[in-house]
């Protein structure tokens, strides 16, 4: 009798459990793995949405890609971004949340005051920068020529308009870092840092020897969300240059965005998508295989 | 001493990062005029109005061709419709996961997580396809529907289920509950912190949505709140006080929605970190 009915239990759970995942896996099904081999059919076909005109052309895409000049230097300008925002924005991260780390009465007003650049929309954080950053009354120069600095243009000039897109973006994300640094941070067992004292380890010893070594996960972790974030740039250019000026800015994503949605070249903006995907599969594996080795604890 | 000093370089960085900010909402209280003449030195009036107006906004709310109430009204209930489905949908697929045993349930799951890996970017023309062909373009259907999937929900609270005493589960169970009422008055209500975080995520993550809506939203009159502002400025470029009106229009809201639950958002952030 008990047997029985936990076994018909059992048979319900079975059914229940396939109903509760139903919504969630048509959802998975429909907009992601459906629309993903449809963007590798389309990739590997000349297709035009205005015309519907489509034909069969195999790799050619993909060939034809890594010969536009357009598009490899949105290859060069998005990694130009990445090398320098992953390094400095990581290195900012963890200079805050040591910063923070001590608890005093108001370092809870100095953590808000930190990420609230997080919250601030990309339209908006964009929008807001582009003025700014204006040569004649934007703040920053204002601020500049306050320090006795010359007035500069800084997105009206193609050498380095992308630092301008740097700027904001570390302003934008150096928060959402902090609290995961923040977090490591508070992982670290406090008596580690005690009897490192008592040994007569200085500050700087124990950061070195202690505080950087376990936070390697952490380190790790926010190395890998970061390279994915910067290979995917896009709105933050969108709204701050419109991939100006001279297409100085532009980056992959903008690359599809008009391949796609200006040329209407869906073909070949969907073999742009696979080789970004390409890009950033390779560039997490690497660095999750490279960055986990060396984690020990 | 040492206090003093870190006291100071917090300020200063808290400077750096609430400036932009400070500078948007006092700049839209001021008149064009007034903002331009205060900006090339540097003065307290470069910051702080001479004289106060909440011009800029009433020209902002009541321009007939940019009608930002609409815009923001779009977007809240663009944000609260998915947020709410995606809360539903996938705290049931999370809790399937977590606490019932059916038959493929890990390789599901795991089909389910190798979709975080893919970049929604790569997906945007398919998605676009997608959505022409279904005849949902320009229509609330295609900001919503393609949203409501969570992967990340899926793997937070799953983690989160697990530990909810599998027996409190089984023994409701044995009274003749069945699973919606056990997922309903008990697993619910003992996750509110974790469905909050995952929750605020997601409006969060909607409020800010620019390219999706830029490539499936023609009509003006559906537009959310983004792409409206990223347009205005490039139409308006000269009238820095009413975009900045625009743009404390599309902030405010979402700061002090920020600032009331950013004990939730901040531990939603530290539990994909530790976790990863």
């Amino acid at each position: 009798m008990a047997l029985g009915k936990s076994y018909s239990l059992r048979k319900s759970d079975e059914r229940t459990g396939i109903i509760f995942i139903l919504p969630a896996f048509i959802l998975l099904v429909v907009f992601v793995f459906i629309p993903m081999s449809k963007a590798f059919y389309y990739s590997l076909h000349d297709y035009m949405l205005v015309s519907g005109s489509k034909s069969f052309v195999g790799l050619k895409n993909y060939s034809a890609l890594l010969q536009d000049a357009k598009f490899v230097n949105s290859i060069k300008h998005t990694f130009y971004f990445a090398v320098i925002v992953i390094p400095v924005q990581t290195a900012i991260a963890l200079g805050l949340a040591l910063l923070i780390k001590p608890q005093h009465r108001y370092t809870g007003f100095f953590r808000t005051a930190f990420f609230v650049p997080v919250v601030i929309s990309t339209a908006v954080a964009g929008t807001v920068f582009k003025l700014i950053y204006n040569k004649d009354y934007g703040l920053l120069n204002a601020l500049l020529s306050a320090v006795g600095v010359p007035k500069i243009s800084l997105l009206s000039n193609p050498d380095i308009a992308m630092n301008g897109v740097i700027i904001l973006g570390i302003w934008k994300a150096v928060g959402f870092f902090m609290i995961i640094y923040l977090a490591g941070l508070n992982n670290i067992p406090q008596d580690l840092y005690e009897s490192a004292r008592v040994d007569g380890a200085t500050k700087i010893k124990q950061f070195v020897y202690i505080t950087l070594p376990l936070l390697k996960r952490t380190t790790a972790f926010i190395i890998i969300i970061t390279t994915i974030d910067a290979i995917k740039l896009s709105g933050l250019v969108f709204v701050l240059t419109s991939g100006g000026p001279n297409s100085s800015t532009e980056t992959i994503v903008y690359f599809i965005f008009q391949t796609a949605f200006e040329q209407m070249q869906m073909g070949y903006a969907s073999a742009a998508a696979f080789i970004l995907f390409f890009m950033i599969l390779i560039i997490s594996v690497v660095q999750m295989f490279s960055l986990r080795s060396k984690v020990n604890y | 001493m040492l206090r003093i000093i870190h006291f100071l370089g917090m300020t200063i960085i808290a400077v750096v990062c609430l400036l932009p900010i400070i500078w948007m909402i006092l700049g839209s209280m001021r008149s064009y005029q007034e903002l331009i003449q205060n900006a090339g030195h540097l003065s307290l009036n470069t910051l702080v109005p001479v004289e106060w107006t909440l011009k800029n906004f009433t020209d902002v709310i009541f321009d007939d061709q940019h009608p930002f109430l609409r815009y923001v009204f779009n977007t809240l209930f663009v944000a609260a419709t998915v947020t709410l489905l995606v809360l539903l949908i996938n705290s049931l697929a999370a809790f399937a996961f977590a606490k019932l045993s059916f038959r493929g349930s890990a390789a599901i799951f795991v089909l389910f997580m190798s979709a975080l890996i893919i970049p929604g970017e790569v997906m945007l023309v398919p998605n676009y396809m997608l959505v022409n062909n279904l005849g949902w373009l320009n229509s609330f259907k295609a900001l919503i529907i393609p949203s409501t999937l969570s992967v990340f929900g899926i793997f937070m609270l799953k983690q989160f289920f697990e530990e909810i005493p599998t027996e409190i589960l089984e023994s409701a169970r044995l009274d003749g509950a069945s699973w919606l009422q056990i997922y309903r008055a008990i697993v619910l209500p003992a996750s509110v912190p974790a469905l909050i975080t995952l929750g605020i995520i997601t409006f969060l993550g909607n409020w800010d949505g620019y390219l999706w809506p830029l490539v499936v939203i023609n009509d003006d009159k559906l537009q959310l709140i983004q792409v409206a502002i990223a347009n205005f400025t490039s139409i308006s470029g000269t009238e820095w006080t009413k975009v900045l009106a625009a743009n404390t229009i599309a902030t405010v809201p979402i700061l002090i929605l920020f600032l009331i639950l950013q004990r939730y958002y901040v531990q939603g952030i530290t539990m994909s970190g530790v976790k990863g």
